[in-house]
């Protein structure tokens, strides 16, 4: 039985008209420019460019080893870069120590001071302000109510569960109120339940205190959910910064498709591209492919075609011949109670996934393992990949 | 987790160790002090005269007193004795605290391949017997010895160290500097980074962040430390006999000399059980200690 | 009462086992000796196992505390102990020596009934103990050094180690005194002019007084690091014991001759002590014991050990078979007038020897 991630889009998070990035007079609050980090012969981070706008809940996505926690720790000031630089504010950060920076990091591992209560932890950043103590009490207060720990402020750490621990965590990098928030994977030692909860606090979180979040995440899901625009990150490199719907929908690689989400990929040869449609030829339709793109392709170079399972339509009957027809038997299928995921064998032997919304609870005619079944898709729903 | 019940052996163990190897010594030399000298093998009084049966026994203990202890508050001596001892080894254990603590931490700090050299490094003078190091000092500090002929090469000294106090805080340091550094690294080896980076980024300069998270988090190092090296310095013999002056009054002599030149067995037990006695509560508060680090490390 | 060797171990715990069995013949008879460290010359050893077949076993401690309460212990397994005069009564009184079975010894016919008489009270009639070796107490120094700082002033007199004046002046160069208080008080008993075995403790407390006026030019209280101290120049002046002060003298000059010591016995006069041979009552082999004795009280084997060791032995017909460079020395063979001004200290009571040691600790002290 395979399973698929289900991406979901647009909930709650994204605000479509916030849009600092597409303001070119408007000045980003975070600015790297051309930042390298080498340790040893290893480059974790590659000639970076990025802004991040006062506001904003900015995700870098990317697997382990990718250089995102590597990049934030550049701007937290736990690294120093090999090369370009990074600015705050319009402020450049070469030489401040991390203690003179107004960013605070939330830990994956929380990094909570275990001989501290959790008042004392929060407390902390503050009395390194030097605020007065009665600002601090209340401060302190303040945050334990936005985290929702009001009765815990007297317990230590190790008194607390993982979940605790964690808004202790969060309340602790806010209650300075820096510029901006690190968190780096702040949700992973979370159980799934827990996280997909969470996940919504920390936006609610964010667009409460109007903060500036900046989060490092290998969950797809996660960063989609949460962010107003992600960074994909591949070996030390930003390969898509994007709205979600736009990395998901309009991936500009195979490597970005295939991380954010399923994606089936096709190999073909572009026949013809008009700067409307594009078409390829492919041995598994004898009509070929056909996508809508508007991006210039040069007829005859190899491209990719991307069609994301839930996006493909599944047919006992063979539909009308025409492009984008593919026709084969069911090689495994997953129930997953919403969606049943689909992989069906073409007669090429390379298999494609279908996902199918369970949208009645009867199914007249099941389907199951060796039926013979066609499928299809519209132009609009794939995407052509040049590399 | 919680305990399994255990059985058997293994429920016995510990009390027969104790037993056999604590109790058993101390009722000796409790039942030792309570008794008086006397030109005997051995020599002391009262002695069970089994065959006397359960009258012998009756005599035994009838003839046991307090004598030796009252004799032991009314003379300034022991009082003296025992101040010194405390002072000597709070003094010393405050030193090994000063220069034992960077060393911890400056190992602490260093890469774990690194840290296994430099913890072999500590240990290694285990290695050789503690009374061929302590004689080797007695090389180094001697008025003709190797630290006045260096001095001598830079037209400085010739110090008079030896049979000092100071000589005496040398060699205490010196022997229990690894009981020190030990316990303290222990606790900094396991502490988590990113609480420094944590520390650091909600504002704290490195000392800072050291006063306000490394040191106190070494807390319990800090005591398991303190209290390994203050316990059996209190007591200590071999280095205030070897390095110190006459005049270096320590329990450890006194027990010496009551128990050799005065033959005076009951004394000599009668010292050692009320400097069991002092230590009762140091030893009590190390096992607490000790109680809590295993707890914490849970 | 000799400590000559370089001390290894603190409290002298640490017993150095030196097996001499150059015939190992299966089974073999095996005493066990334990005697004062380097006290002994080994050959003496070998030879007498070479005559006898009896394997020897000899240990090694350095004070008469550590034998006195390994002996009074009881099974320590030895056969033959060397515990020094003034301890032997104790013995005695506790029953832990047995007395001799004086046909077993051809040779006691050689001793020296002079000094025999020194012995006297400490084992009336001779009955528990045969002498080894005996020597006295007095000042060793460094001829330069105390040239240099008391000019003019002839070494002869308890004055240099008590006064303070004197002390005053050798204070930076070292002075080491003797820790064993029953032969500091009877010393200085005595050169207070009072009784060495006095038993009023009030004299014991004016000893006490001088010493204490003494005390801070003393740097320390020690039976047997004196030796090497005025060996390599990190004294100048020392109370000790005649064949420690003597062995201080001849390591000097192997050293190189740099150091230029001497011994004197002061005019006051001194204590004298003996090392006897004694059995304990639990002797594994006191057959051997006996043979071994016997053994050494040949006037030929005595001698040897006392070319060895630089101290007098007890033995009158041994005398002559001495090295004369020992012989003739009146610091280890003192001459008929020194041997008037000599004394021996008895045992004390428990409480006594209590209050002594007492005070002593006092003096070490400076409490």
């Amino acid at each position: 039985m395979t399973t698929t991630r289900r991406p979901r889009l647009n909930i709650g998070a994204v605000r479509s008209s916030f849009a600092p990035w597409t303001d070119p007079a408007l000045e980003p609050l975070v600015r790297f420019e051309g930042v390298t980090k080498r340790f040893g012969a290893e480059t974790a981070v590659n000639d970076v460019s990025l802004s991040i706008y006062e506001s904003e809940f900015f995700a870098l996505l990317g697997p382990s080893g990718c250089g995102k926690t590597t990049l934030m720790r550049l701007l937290a000031g736990f690294e120093t870069p090999d090369a370009g630089r990074i600015t705050l504010a319009g402020q450049d950060l070469a030489g401040m120590p991390p203690h003179q920076r107004p960013v605070n990091m939330m830990f994956q591992s929380y990094a909570l001071f275990p001989h501290l209560s959790v008042e004392q932890n929060i407390a902390f950043g503050l009395k390194q302000q030097g605020m007065p103590k009665g600002q601090i009490a209340d401060r302190v207060v303040e945050m334990l109510e936005l985290v929702r720990l009001g009765g815990l402020a007297r317990r230590k750490p190790h008194q607390l569960s993982g979940g605790q621990r964690q808004r202790v965590a969060l309340a602790r990098a806010i209650a300075p109120n820096p510029k901006m928030l690190l968190l780096d994977e702040p949700l992973a030692a979370l159980d799934k339940k827990l996280r997909e909860e969470t996940q919504f606090e920390l936006i609610a979180l964010q667009q409460r205190l109007g903060m500036t979040f900046l989060i490092v995440t290998h969950d797809q899901e996660e960063a989609m959910v949460t962010a107003d625009r992600i960074a994909v990150m591949r070996e030390g490199q930003i390969v898509q910064i994007g709205r979600p719907a736009e990395v998901y929908e309009t991936p500009n690689s195979r490597y970005v498709a295939d991380f954010i989400g399923d994606v089936n990929l096709f190999e073909g040869a572009v026949t013809a591209a008009d700067g409307k449609v594009v078409k390829m030829a492919t041995a598994d339709c004898p009509a070929g492919f056909e996508a809508l793109e508007d991006d210039a392709v040069s007829v005859g170079s190899t491209a990719w075609l991307g069609v994301r399972p839930e996006k493909i339509q599944l047919h006992l009957d063979p539909p009308k011949e025409g492009p984008n027809r593919l026709a084969g038997k069911v090689a495994d299928y997953g129930y997953l109670g919403d969606w049943t995921t689909y992989v069906v064998e073409l007669e090429s032997g390379r298999t494609v996934r279908a996902a199918r919304a369970n949208a009645s609870r009867l199914v007249a005619r099941p389907i199951a393992c060796d039926d013979a079944v066609w499928l299809t898709f519209a132009p609009d729903a794939a995407v052509v990949l040049t590399r | 987790m919680s305990a399994r019940p255990r059985s058997g052996l293994a429920a016995v163990a510990p009390f027969l160790w104790l037993g056999v190897f604590f109790l058993f010594p101390f009722f000796l030399v409790a039942k030792l002090s309570l008794s008086d000298t006397a030109l005997a093998m051995p020599p002391y009084a009262p002695r069970v005269d089994w065959s006397a049966g359960f009258e012998g026994v009756r005599a035994f203990f009838a003839a046991l007193d307090f004598e030796t202890y009252a004799r032991l508050t009314s003379d300034s001596l022991y009082i003296a004795a025992y101040l010194s001892s405390l002072k000597f080894a709070a003094v010393a254990t405050s030193l090994l605290l000063i220069i034992g603590y960077p060393i911890a931490y400056g190992m602490s700090r260093f890469p774990p391949a690194q840290r296994q050299a430099l913890l072999m490094a500590v240990i290694l003078p285990f290695w050789t017997s503690f009374l061929i190091r302590v004689y080797a000092w007695i090389a180094v500090l001697k008025p003709q010895g190797l630290l006045n002929a260096a001095l001598a090469q830079v037209g400085l000294g010739p110090l008079n160290i030896l049979n000092t106090d100071t000589a005496v805080y040398i060699g205490l340091v010196y022997a229990y500097l690894p009981f020190m550094v030990l316990p303290l690294y222990a606790v900094l080896e396991k502490q988590d980074q990113s609480q420094l980076e944590a520390a650091a980024d909600l504002g704290c300069t490195p000392s800072q962040a050291f006063w306000r998270v490394t040191f106190p988090l070494s807390l319990p190092g800090v005591a398991a430390g303190a209290l390994l090296c203050f316990i059996p310095m209190v007591g200590e013999f071999v280095i205030p006999d070897l390095l110190g002056g006459s005049g270096t009054l320590m329990l450890g002599k006194t027990i010496w000399t009551e128990f050799f030149s005065n033959r005076d067995w009951p004394a000599a037990s009668a010292v050692a059980i009320v400097l069991l006695a002092t230590l009762v509560i140091p030893i009590l508060l190390y096992q607490r200690q000790q109680q809590k680090m295993i707890e914490a490390a849970q | 009462m000799s400590v000559w060797r370089k001390r290894l171990s603190a409290a002298a715990l640490g017993v150095t086992a030196l097996v001499l069995a150059a015939c190992g013949k299966g089974g073999a008879e095996t005493l066990h000796i334990y005697n004062w460290s380097d006290y002994i010359d080994p050959a003496i050893l070998t030879d007498f196992t070479k005559e006898t077949g009896i394997k020897v076993v000899y240990d090694t401690f350095d004070s008469n505390e550590v034998l006195e309460t390994k002996v009074l212990q009881g099974n320590t397994g030895y056969d033959l102990v060397v515990p020094s005069n003034h301890n032997v009564p104790r013995y005695i009184a506790a029953g832990a020596i047995q007395p001799l079975d004086k046909t077993k010894l051809t040779g006691l016919a050689n001793l020296w009934p002079d000094i025999m008489a020194y012995m006297e009270p400490f084992d009336p009639g001779a009955k528990y103990a045969v002498p080894y070796m005996w020597g006295t107490i007095g000042i060793g120094y460094n001829k330069d050094a105390i040239a240099k700082r008391l000019p003019g002033v002839a070494i002869d007199s308890w004055d240099i180690v008590f006064k303070p004046e004197n002390l005053a002046k050798l204070k930076d160069c070292g002075v080491y005194w003797l820790d064993a208080s029953e032969d500091m008080y009877a010393v200085a008993l005595n050169y207070l002019g009072k009784n060495p075995n006095s038993t009023d403790l009030s004299d014991y407390q004016a000893a006490t007084d001088m010493f204490l006026k003494a005390r801070p030019y003393v740097r320390k209280f020690h039976s047997s690091e004196s030796i090497e101290a005025l060996a390599n120049g990190d004294i100048c002046v020392a109370i000790g014991y005649s064949g420690d002060m003597l062995q201080a003298k001849s390591r000097a000059v192997e050293a190189g001759d740099k150091v230029h010591l001497d011994y004197v016995v002061p005019k006051e006069g001194s204590q004298v002590w003996f090392d006897v041979f004694a059995i304990p009552k639990d002797a594994p082999n006191a057959a051997a014991a006996y043979k071994f004795l016997d053994y050494m009280l040949r006037p030929e084997v005595i001698a040897r050990a006392s070319t060895f060791t630089e101290y007098a032995n007890a033995n009158k017909a041994a005398t002559a078979l001495v090295d004369p460079a020992v012989r003739d020395n009146p610091n280890v063979y003192p001459t008929s007038d020194q041997l008037l001004t000599l004394f021996v200290t008895a045992a004390k009571e428990q409480p006594l020897l209590r209050d002594v040691n007492r005070q002593w600790t006092r003096v070490q002290t400076g409490q």
